[in-house]
């Protein structure tokens, strides 16, 4: 075995050890994500908040505004899937039907009729 | 014939070339991508948005053990006592009244273990399938009815409440000459009372303060800085009224001079 040959075995070597090192023993940790990363029940989740709290506070243009943090889709969107996540695993009717709710109202959500904040 | 005399180096700069090949594809080129991250990893700022809006839907649902699950997926060491304190710093910060609330509300539920009851609109909801009337609003009942306690003199009676105003004393310290309206709050197993909202009104005027806004003078503390003069009535943020007639009292040093003097309130859940 020539001399490169062995050189480029230990470049190899050590090139998965690199990538075993930083993919598997010390990956990037993202300690500061966004909401938008979030795994899809915990997005679900968030959206069945909102839809929770809307319930309460009545006010679309906040809904809307914590629904832009899991992303810069459409709200309508954004609930359309948690709406369809949440029917595939079976999620209870009343948080379905919260779901259903926020999105019928968010049809009628015009962003130019927001007051804006002071 | 020629003898190789450069030895076995080669193999180890090779090793180390690849090693730091393979590490700058790992950790800069494809580092590992978090597209299924759970809400721990949330900046803290998110973190907030995250506590307020489980609180908020809290007030909805009045379901602590979900709201329990929701916090528990930011892994905090202390669930109630990061509400607390976010709590506190949104009232600081000027915040909307609903947030603090909500968050004040969870972070009680979660102390005392309270659910309070659903907001009437869930109801209208199951039933109807939609939404109720704007304005509805949950109105959880913590507190108990109780007794009133004896009163110290000058103080009026107030309405029945679920905190006992068990002492209510004047505090001279010379040193502390600014009169304050000072408040201990506990539980029913003589614990600090974190999140207590208390209202301080007078003529012209209404201000909130929270118990715990001070760390340092314990998590069942509150304070209120009276100004000569002006009558106070205190009452818990649910409109309950703790003490009426409420006045900066002067005290009198060991020289005869007066000075401000505050009164300290200890109020006990039975």
């Amino acid at each position: 075995m020539s001399r490169m040959t062995k050189f480029l075995l230990a470049m190899m070597v050590g090139a998965a050890a690199g990538l075993f090192y930083g993919w598997v023993v010390n990956p990037v940790e993202y300690v500061d994500i966004s909401p938008t990363s979030l795994r899809i029940d915990y997005k679900t989740d968030f959206v069945l908040m909102v839809a929770e709290a809307y319930q309460v506070d009545h006010d679309l243009g906040l809904a809307v505004r914590r629904l832009a943090l899991l992303g810069s889709s459409a709200p309508t969107e954004i609930v359309a899937n948690a709406l369809s996540y949440g029917l595939q695993h079976e999620y209870a009717a009343q948080d379905l039907s919260l779901l259903q709710g926020l999105g019928e109202a968010l049809l009628t959500w015009n962003p130019n009729m927001e007051i804006p904040t002071p | 014939m020629k003898t190789d005399r450069r030895g076995s180096w080669y193999l180890l700069t090779g090793t180390v070339i690849g090693l730091a090949a393979g590490l700058f594809y790992s950790w800069v080129i494809s580092p590992v991508q978090y597209v299924d991250a759970p809400p721990y990893a949330l900046r803290a700022g998110f973190k907030d948005d995250y506590r307020a809006l489980v609180a908020a839907a809290y007030l909805y649902s009045g379901d602590l053990l979900r709201a329990q699950d929701r916090l528990a997926q930011l892994k905090d060491d202390n669930p109630a006592q990061s509400l607390a304190l976010q709590a506190q710093q949104a009232m600081a910060d000027g915040h909307p009244e609903e947030e603090v609330r909500a968050l004040g509300l969870l972070t009680l539920a979660l102390a005392q273990g309270i659910t309070p009851q659903p907001s009437p609109g869930s109801a209208d909801l199951i039933a109807t399938g939609r939404p109720p009337a704007k304005g509805i609003t949950p109105t959880p009942q913590y507190f108990e009815p109780i007794e009133n306690p004896d009163l110290p003199p000058g103080i009026s009676p107030a309405p029945a409440t679920g905190l006992l105003l068990q002492d209510m004393s004047l505090i001279c310290n010379p040193d502390l000459t600014t009169p304050m309206l000072e408040v201990q709050v506990q539980d029913s197993n003589n614990q600090p009372f974190p999140s207590v909202e208390f209202v301080v009104t007078w003529e012209g005027g209404e201000e909130h303060f929270l118990t715990g806004a001070k760390p340092e003078l314990g998590p069942g503390y509150g304070d209120f800085q009276m100004t000569p003069g002006v009558i106070y009535t205190l009452a818990l943020a649910s409109g309950e009224q703790i003490a009426n007639d409420l006045i900066a009292a002067e005290c009198v040093s060991e020289d005869q001079a007066n000075y401000w003097g505050s009164w300290m309130l200890t109020l006990v859940q039975p």
